[in-house]
């Protein structure tokens, strides 16, 4: 694993980083080796209510999304990640490394090991309860929204203009998420969601906020303007649900001008992310083509800045992808010379009230990178690096609410403002 | 075998005496706060503690205790000014179990519908202290009488 190929071990890397948590580190490497499911922790998960079969769902079906796993969290409430292909099986394939941890139930609980060895207790996190109920024309609610620990998501648009036209973002495996559908939402589809999300609020004590997660379309009138119709279209759904009380809703999606914010913010949406995925701009030119085209680093690192004005400090969030600046033969041959470009772009974000947020790389297939065989980070430069982020931001009193490991989950970095959250000024 | 007297647990399962949570930040820093209606026992022995603001001190506080093994203290005290300290690490942060959402349910049916609780701390009691007053002074002046001052002794005598 790593570029260098002398990484450390986890147990080296807990004793040689005392200050970052031990059980995050663990994440992370769940998150590259992969967690592996016995039977025995099927049926405990089953038991637990974090496993859900649809009606129609056959006993090995693990493809079409009608078996779905809660997945688990461990002691600290953070998600175990690694285990995306351990049950319910995802359309694509992600690059392990090394062999992968286990979760198994010993003496009656729920285990991560290493081998033989118990790491960490862990807890199923049970599927929404809403899964398995229908909207009025019989779709069924999981497949309207998906619940995950504390968050609806919502996949607004499932059309990336990047991937259909050879743009795509070099890391992304997504393909199959972004190129199959390109459909505008309806009335009927609308109120499906309207009904879904009505029926979710019943579950009290679970939920805490909305995603939206949004291929990129720079078409129309103006950039991205189809984007931004189906967002809106959905957010006044929510709308419709929550009368006049506010609601967080937090938009994964494209740059978009700041009047776009502005309708954005009388829709309904409280937080955005552009995400900028790599600060260098060279870099960011070859590993996200299409945003370079649609309409450059600066259009996308000004209507952030922008952003901030309109939805207020640590509400907006650029994503860097932890490990893409890497990737050869273009991207930074010193870790050190990395680092330090996260760093510089991550305290300039800072400075405009702009967060940030890690997403380790991990190689996933039909992703360019993949079939180039790039290189995960080594473990220890995720941690260095989310580590760096985390100390900037609370440099700046800045926090990540939006996106932090409720809100998400996948994020080390924002797992870390936790730590701080009684500093943070808005 | 748990560290807790049955007096002990039924001060901690009342919500009516006085709780003190005390845990200590990343820099070192300490903070105090009462949280009489927010500690409570469970019947395994594990002390629970119900977080109502996300982003507190305490909250942020409770995290660097799980994460770096760090320990927590609660002081209890009675309405007849018996005390207790107990330590203890944190164990757990829970927001999506049945156990959670009881208390969620609880805590709006005694609050009110607009009630907020973020998670629950679990936290296991490694060691208990009484610290009721005369207790204390009767144990000081047993292990070290120099530390008494004499013209006590006339008083007593």
């Amino acid at each position: 694993m790593g570029q260098a190929g002398n990484d450390l071990s986890v147990k080296e890397l807990i004793v040689k980083y005392p200050d970052y948590p031990r059980i995050t580190i663990i994440k992370l490497d769940t998150a590259y080796r992969g967690v592996q499911v016995t039977a025995a922790a099927v049926a405990q998960a089953e038991q637990d209510g974090a496993i859900f079969r649809a009606p129609e769902a056959k006993e090995d079906d693990k493809g079409e999304g009608e078996l779905v796993f809660g997945g688990a969290q461990f002691r600290d409430g953070s998600i175990v990640r690694g285990l995306e292909d351990s049950i319910s099986v995802k359309k694509y394939h992600l690059q392990r490394i090394g062999n992968p941890y286990t979760l198994d139930i010993v003496d009656g609980k729920a285990w991560l090991l290493d081998g033989e060895k118990k790491v960490e207790p862990v807890f199923f996190t049970p599927v929404p309860q809403f899964y398995g109920k229908t909207t009025s024309r019989g779709i069924p609610m999981n497949k309207v929204v998906r619940g995950s620990s504390n968050v609806l998501g919502i996949n607004v648009y499932n059309y990336c203009y990047f991937w259909k036209h050879k743009l795509a973002c070099q890391y992304c495996g997504s393909v199959q998420n972004f190129t199959t559908k390109n459909e505008t939402h309806t009335e009927a589809s609308l109120q499906d969601i309207y009904e879904t999300v009505n029926e979710a609020l019943k579950e009290q004590g679970r939920w805490t906020s909305f995603a939206f997660i949004v291929g990129s379309d720079p078409q129309g009138e103006r950039p991205y303007d189809r984007e931004v119709e189906e967002i809106i279209k959905v957010s006044r759904t929510l709308q419709r649900v929550f009368g006049k009380r506010p609601f967080p809703l937090r938009l994964i999606s494209s740059a978009v001008p700041q009047d776009q914010l502005l309708r954005y913010r009388d829709a309904g949406v409280t937080a955005i992310e552009p995400h900028l995925e790599v600060w260098d701009k060279q870099l960011f030119n070859i590993i996200c083509p299409g945003k370079a085209k649609f309409f450059g680093w600066d259009y996308w690192v000004n209507n952030a800045i922008a952003g901030v004005e309109v939805f207020g400090r640590g509400n907006v969030c650029s994503q860097f992808v932890c490990g893409a600046e890497l990737s050869q033969p273009h991207g930074f041959k010193d870790e050190e010379a990395a680092l330090r470009s996260n760093f510089e772009g991550a305290a300039f974000f800072a400075r405009h009230g702009v967060t940030t947020s890690a997403n380790i790389l991990r190689l996933a297939q039909g992703s360019l990178f993949y079939a180039q065989k790039q290189k995960h980070p080594s473990l220890e430069y995720v941690i260095r690096l989310t580590k760096g982020l985390h100390d900037i931001r609370r440099q700046y009193h800045l926090g990540v609410d939006c996106n932090d490991f409720k809100r998400c989950g996948i994020h080390p970095d924002t797992d870390l403002a936790r730590l701080f959250n009684h500093e943070v000024e808005v | 075998m748990s560290v807790l007297s049955p007096e002990v647990k039924a001060l901690l399962k009342d919500p009516d005496v006085f709780k003190v949570l005390a845990t200590v930040d990343d820099k070192g820093h300490p903070h105090v706060v009462f949280k009489n209606h927010k500690i409570d026992l469970l019947d395994d022995g594990t002390i629970v503690y119900a977080e109502v603001i996300e982003s507190s001190h305490t909250n942020s506080n409770l995290i660097h205790s799980l994460w770096f093994d760090k320990h927590v203290a609660i002081t209890v005290k009675g309405r007849d000014g018996t005390s207790y300290q107990i330590k203890g690490k944190v164990e757990r942060y829970d927001f999506v179990s049945n156990l959670f959402r009881e208390y969620y349910r609880k805590l709006r049916a005694r609050k009110g519908p607009d009630s907020e609780l973020s998670g629950l701390w679990y936290i296991r009691p490694e060691s208990v202290k009484d610290e009721t007053p005369s207790v204390r002074r009767a144990e000081e002046d047993t292990k070290h009488p120099f530390f008494r001052h004499l013209d006590r002794e006339l008083v007593a005598a």
